[in-house]
Order: structure tokens, then sequence, then C-alpha cells
């Protein structure tokens, strides 16, 4: 039996929340009616931008990604004179789905939001969310995006959700240790290939310590292994049926506990970053987000960091992941046009290229490739270029994942149960099954009825 | 007077029983200082000293990086974040205690109906946890226009049963002889209060505030939700600013920051610790 995850007060404040938002969607009916929430409240208007429209813009952002958003915010301001966008970090992505779910309840909402291609579900399950498809036009066509990534943001044959800080699963490898091996310099055609290669691993130490092949992440391993499953050929779900219980998914998990307990050539890790970076593994799946820092890892560490596609088995594919801009349903029109604008300011591709080459994200406008320094950074560093590549064979994800609550908690709590008791796939995916059809059937009637 | 026993050499704590007990407290400080220890040295590591394995415990002496410090300072605005929580946790600590030690004084002291009844309810808010309260009190102070505002990071938390229990339990334990004799003295309740009972109870005072001002400081949930813009930050949430969720953390300057969070907080409870301890041993032994 799978223990229910932990009760947390995140959990509880999220579960709580998504009730409140229901009955605030219930409690506010009549569509375009009145005039739409206040606004979230901020600092002061600096005086020289006080006669213009206000857009709060709630994001997910620390660190560089924070730092670029607030620049985009400032170029922004400064290059038209009719909106102030005014940029407020909240937390992570699910902070940030909170601070949204208690400012509903509070009728003083943000404008604009990042939401991860999971938390914008929730929002839009309750009619939270904006239409976006009336909004594009000469300033930012919808061709300007990337099908795939956009269509992401897609149900009901509207557009909820555009895409800014996308990332996926990219495939890791230390140039070092595969030198030291005997290993083309080159990522594995295949997961067949990948074994051979590992068995060529053993005898390799570092510092004492013999190199590993990989490492599987305990938290949020479920978006890496959704990768796995597809691999395979089997998912975690066709449309709300749960799928993994089914053989392709069972042998996933197998593969990767035979890794374990039988090749010793594997384990679960808190952070496989940092494992990779200190070169206690040879390879690793994960986001392309991290390039940087394990660039900056290997570089200090005097090894050399490779980028590939994720390997195949059945099938090449990977999912996709990050985040993306909401716009909340009930701001006013007006602060809403106003939103819009930002968002067209950052779909210029010089905007889009600036972002991507200070986050390391995937670039989400096509054009912005073409723009110089992008271009420059692209040919000069093919790690950087492979996860541009790698779009080509990126998939949306599950639906249960993305819309069945805590449906990656029930997934990535199972895994552990394989990655560290060696409990047979079998048993662990036909538990989570269960749980996942339950939790499915709770919102099954508000999905359909949305999908 | 009881003629005490004289003590026969077999009785004596063994030699041999009092190291043992050395030992064992070594080892427990060893356990509560390893993680700081870490946090310090880190804060004086290049970032790749600090991810390196097998790990490194002594930071080199001819590299300590002070640099950690003044990266992590100008990282996030860390200088607002520190008077933003130092505004909060002043005036929050001081608006709790006042409230806690009326409240504390009147059960202890006053007659009024249903005093038991309303003790028990003040007893079971103790039980409720706080994320209960948190949606509710996020509405209450957004529809007073307090999001995002000094007073809203304040108020929710100025009602504290931990700290009225506290009190009054000690007040419970003052002499009645003190009591009485203030009052053939003609002294009302508040003159009582501030001339007797206040002094005796300087201990415990000094240790509910400190309690009280270490949470304050250390808060994270209730600033994160009702504060929108990095103005209004607390240096808890400040340390976000920091780490991204999937880039490159500059670990050393994390630690860094972590440093200065915890320092204040150090330096109140050195200057304290005596009371604390005269406090707290105090609502042992009459408790």
């Amino acid at each position: 039996m799978v223990a229910p995850a932990r009760l947390s007060r995140r959990t509880l404040l999220a579960a709580s929340g998504g009730a409140a938002l229901a009955l605030t969607a219930a409690g506010c009916g009549g569509g375009s009616g009145g005039n739409g929430f206040a606004q979230a409240s901020g600092d002061k208007v600096p005086d020289e931008y006080a006669k213009r429209t206000r857009v709060v813009v709630w994001h997910a952002y620390s660190g560089n990604p924070g730092t670029a958003l607030a620049e985009l915010a400032k170029r922004f301001n400064e290059s038209q004179s009719d909106v102030y966008v005014e940029a407020q970090f909240q937390g992570s992505y699910d902070e940030t789905a909170q601070k949204v779910t208690a400012a509903v309840q509070a009728r003083k909402i943000p404008d604009l939001v990042t939401f991860s291609e999971v938390n914008w579900h929730n929002f839009y399950l309750n009619d939270l969310l904006e239409p976006l498809d009336g909004y594009f036009g000469s300033g930012l066509k919808r061709s300007a995006y990337n099908q795939k990534l956009l269509s992401e943001g897609v149900l009901k044959d509207k557009l909820w959700w555009l895409p800014l800080a996308r990332s996926t699963p990219i495939f890791y490898y230390n140039k070092t240790l595969f030198h030291k091996a005997g290993l083309p310099d080159r990522g594995p055609a295949s997961w067949d290939e990948w074994y051979g290669w590992a068995k060529q691993i053993k005898g390799l130490k570092v510092k004492g310590k013999q190199v590993k092949m990989e490492a599987y992440q305990k938290i949020d391993g479920d978006w890496q292994f959704q990768g796995s499953v597809w691999q395979w050929g089997g998912a975690y779900s066709n449309g709300l049926n749960v799928a993994i219980d089914q053989d392709p998914a069972v042998a996933a998990g197998e593969w990767q506990r035979k890794l374990i307990f039988q090749d010793k050539l594997a384990y679960m890790a808190d952070s496989p970053s940092v494992d990779f970076q200190n070169q206690l593994i040879a390879t690793l799946v994960t986001s392309t987000g991290g390039l940087q820092s394990m660039t900056e890892a290997a570089k200090q560490g005097k090894w050399e960091v490779g980028t590939a596609f994720v390997p195949k088995k059945e099938q090449q594919v990977v999912p996709t992941g990050g985040g993306g801009f909401g716009m909340l349903a009930y701001s006013p029109k007006d602060r809403k046009q106003a939103a819009w604008k930002f968002v067209e300011f950052c779909g210029k591709p010089a905007n889009s290229a600036y972002w991507t080459l200070t986050t390391g994200y995937l670039p989400v406008i096509d054009a912005a490739v073409d723009e110089p320094d992008l271009k420059k950074r692209l040919a000069d560093d093919p790690n950087f270029s492979t996860a541009v590549k790698q779009l080509d064979i990126v998939r949306k994800e599950d639906e249960v994942r993305l819309m069945v609550p805590n449906a990656n908690i029930l997934i990535y709590t199972g895994l552990q149960k394989i990655w560290t008791n060696n409990t047979p796939a079998k048993q662990v995916f036909a538990d989570v099954a269960g749980q996942l059809k339950k939790a499915t059937d709770k919102v099954r009637k508000n999905i359909e009825k949305h999908v | 007077m009881t003629t005490s026993t004289v003590d026969s050499p077999a009785r004596r704590p063994s030699r041999g029983g009092r190291v043992v007990r050395y030992v064992l407290l070594v080892v427990l400080a060893c356990v509560v200082l390893g993680p700081i220890y870490w946090l310090v040295t880190s804060a004086l590591k290049p970032t790749a000293d600090i991810y390196t394995y097998p790990p490194t415990w002594l930071p080199n002496p001819l590299h300590l990086r002070w640099a950690n410090f003044a990266d992590a300072w100008h990282a996030a605005p860390f200088g607002r974040f520190f008077l933003n929580s130092l505004i909060v946790t002043a005036i929050g600590t001081a608006g709790e205690m006042l409230c806690a030690t009326l409240c504390a004084y009147a059960f202890a002291f006053l007659r009024f109906p249903f005093k038991k009844v309303l003790f028990g309810i003040l007893l079971g808010a103790m039980m409720v946890p706080g994320h209960v309260t948190l949606l509710p009190n996020y509405l209450t102070i957004s529809d007073l226009g307090w999001i995002n505002t000094y007073q809203g990071l304040i108020f929710p938390g100025l009602g504290s049963v931990f700290a009225t229990f506290l009190l009054r339990q000690h007040m419970l334990t003052l002499p009645g002889e003190v009591l009485d004799a203030a009052k053939v003295d003609g002294a009302g309740h508040l003159r009582t209060m501030f001339r007797v009972v206040l002094p005796l109870s300087r201990p415990m005072l000094i240790t509910a505030g400190v309690i009280t001002l270490v949470a304050k400081w250390n808060d994270f949930i209730w600033p994160l939700i009702v504060t929108n813009s990095t103005n209004m930050r607390t240096v808890p949430i400040g340390l976000l600013f920091l780490k991204t969720q999937e880039g490159y953390n500059n670990w050393g300057a994390i630690m860094a920051a972590t440093v200065l969070v915890i320092v204040p907080v150090l330096v109140v409870f050195f200057f304290a610790q005596r009371q604390i301890v005269a406090g707290l041993t105090q609502g042992a032994t009459k408790g």
C-alpha cells in the first residue's frame, strides 16, 4: 500500500485553496459582469509612471531568471508610455499558485502569473484563466511561437497558457570519464547501447569511490520517469485512463530496479545534479535548466560536460516542463489589455533571446535563434544547442499527471519504493494505479467538462 | 535541622560514571553543533569546495572567501530585508507580550464568570494548527487593505496562547502573601501588576519574550503569503531570492546569508541566557 503523501502545511493550504477556488468560481457566476477584481498590492508606483495603467505580474523566478524578468519589465516600462509593469516574485511555482488561490479568495489579484505546466490546469479547471486567442494581432502573432510548446497551453481549442520558461530533460554525460573508460564522445543512440557502456564504466574511480552510471531523483523524479515510460512505449495515462500499471511502464520500472540492485550501476539520490557535479555518476537525465550549473561545476572540477538527446528504447521522446504566462480572467478588461502588451514585449525575438541567454530556458519564439547573441552562443556551445534541437521530439505530459491533484506525488513516492526497497515495479504500479484511479474519479466530471 | 548522613566511600559517584556522562555530553554537543559548524565554514568556502566529495571539513585558511558575504548582501536587497524583519519583530514581540501579559494577569488574578471555560477555549486554540487559520487571516487582512504592509505582517501574530499560558502558570506560583500585602496597602490592579507581579516575573517575561522574538524573526509562511513586493520582504523570504529552482546555486552566498540571518538571534540569546535559564528552571521546579 502506498502511504498517502505526508500532509504538510503547503499541501493542506493547496487543498483548502483548491476547494476555495471552486466556491469562488460558483460565487462569481455571470461571466463578464461587473468591473473585475481589485489589483494585488505592491510598491508605490514611481511618480514618472503614475498616469499609466499598472499591471502586476506574479512570478516564480529567483536568481538569474528573476533578474532577467525584472530587467525585461524595466525595459518594457522604458519602451512605451501607457503601461507600468510591476514584477513580483512569490516563491516557487507551488507557492505562487497558493498565493494566487488566496488572492482570488480575497478578490485582489495579479493580472499575469507564471504557472508551471501542472499548476495552470488547476486554475483553468476552476474557470479562472482568460482565453488568449483574441489578443494576438500585429504586435504578436500566434505563429511566432514554437508550435509544439504553444499547443501545450491549448484546451478545448482555446489558448490559456503561453510558454516562457520551458525546459526538457536532457542527457548529460561526463566526457572526461567517458574518455577514461574508452567510450566515444557522444550520447548513446539507445538505452541498450547505454547499458553496454555502463558496464565499461565499472572499475572507474573518482576520489576512491566507484563511479556509477546514473542516479534517480528522490523528489519529483516522476517527471523524468514519465519520459522513461514513453521511451518504453507506455504512458502514465491515455486521456484519463490510468496506464502506469500496464506492461511498458512496468518494464521501465524493472529496468531501473535491475540497474540498482542487480547491476549496481545506479541509485536514488537527493540531488543527482550534485552527484554528477562531483563525478559520482557518469550520466544523468535532468532538466535543461541545469546546464549552466553543470558547466560551471565541471569547469571548477576540471572535467568536461557533454549533452545529447535522451536515448531511445521503443521510442525517442521527452516531456516538457517549466513555466509560462497565464492571465486571470477576473482582471478588468483594461488591465488585461495592458498585461498583454508586456506579453507582446516578451515575445519579441530580441527579448526572447535575451531571456534564453540569461536563464538557460528554451527559446520559445522561433525567430529568437536568429538573434546575433543567441545565434553565436548556439554556434559556439554545442551543449547549449542540444536542447533546442531536441525540441523536435518533445511531447505534452500525460493528462493524469497534469490535471489530477497530487498525481505527481503518488507516482514519485511509488518510485521511491522501487529505488530503495527493491519492490517489484508491477506491485508498486498496481498500487499507484489504484490511487490514481480514485483521485481521477474525484475530479473526472470537471475535467471532462473542460477538456 | 536534619542530621546529614556521612557519605560512605562506596556511595560516591564513581569517576568512571562521570567520564561516561561527559562523553555523552560531548557527543550530543557534536550532533547539535555539527550543522552549525558546516554552515559557518561553508560560508567561508569557495563554492567548488562546498560541493566536493569527500567533504572538506576545514576551510583553507589561505583561501577564506569573505566575498560570499558581500555576494549575498548584494544579490538581493538584504539591508531592506533586515530593516523589515527588525520592525516586524520588534513591534510584533512588544505587542504580543503586552497582550499575553494582560491576558495572563486576568486569568491568574481576576474573578469573572466562566473563567475556566474561557481558559479551556484558550488552550483549545493552541491545538489549532497555524495553517488552518492562514487563509481566513489572509482574507481578513486583505479586507482591511493591509496586504503588503507592516500592520498586515504584525497584527495576526499578536494573539499568542503559548506566551499567555506560560506567564499565567508562572503568575499562579507567586506568593499570595506579597499580593495580599499589596492589597492591604491599597494597590489596585494596575499598580499590583506593574510594581509587584511584573518585577517578580522578569525571568519568565524574558524567556517568553525571547521565544516569541525568535519565532517572529524566523517566520516564513505568513510573511510569504501577506507580502507581494520585494520591498516588504523579511529576511527568511530574502533567502529565497538566492536559490533558484533549476539553475546554478551559489551555495557560498546562500550559506553566508543564512549566517547573517541567525546571528541576531544568537546575540539576543547570548545576552538573555541567564534570565532564560532562570525562567525555565523556576517554571520547572514550581510548575
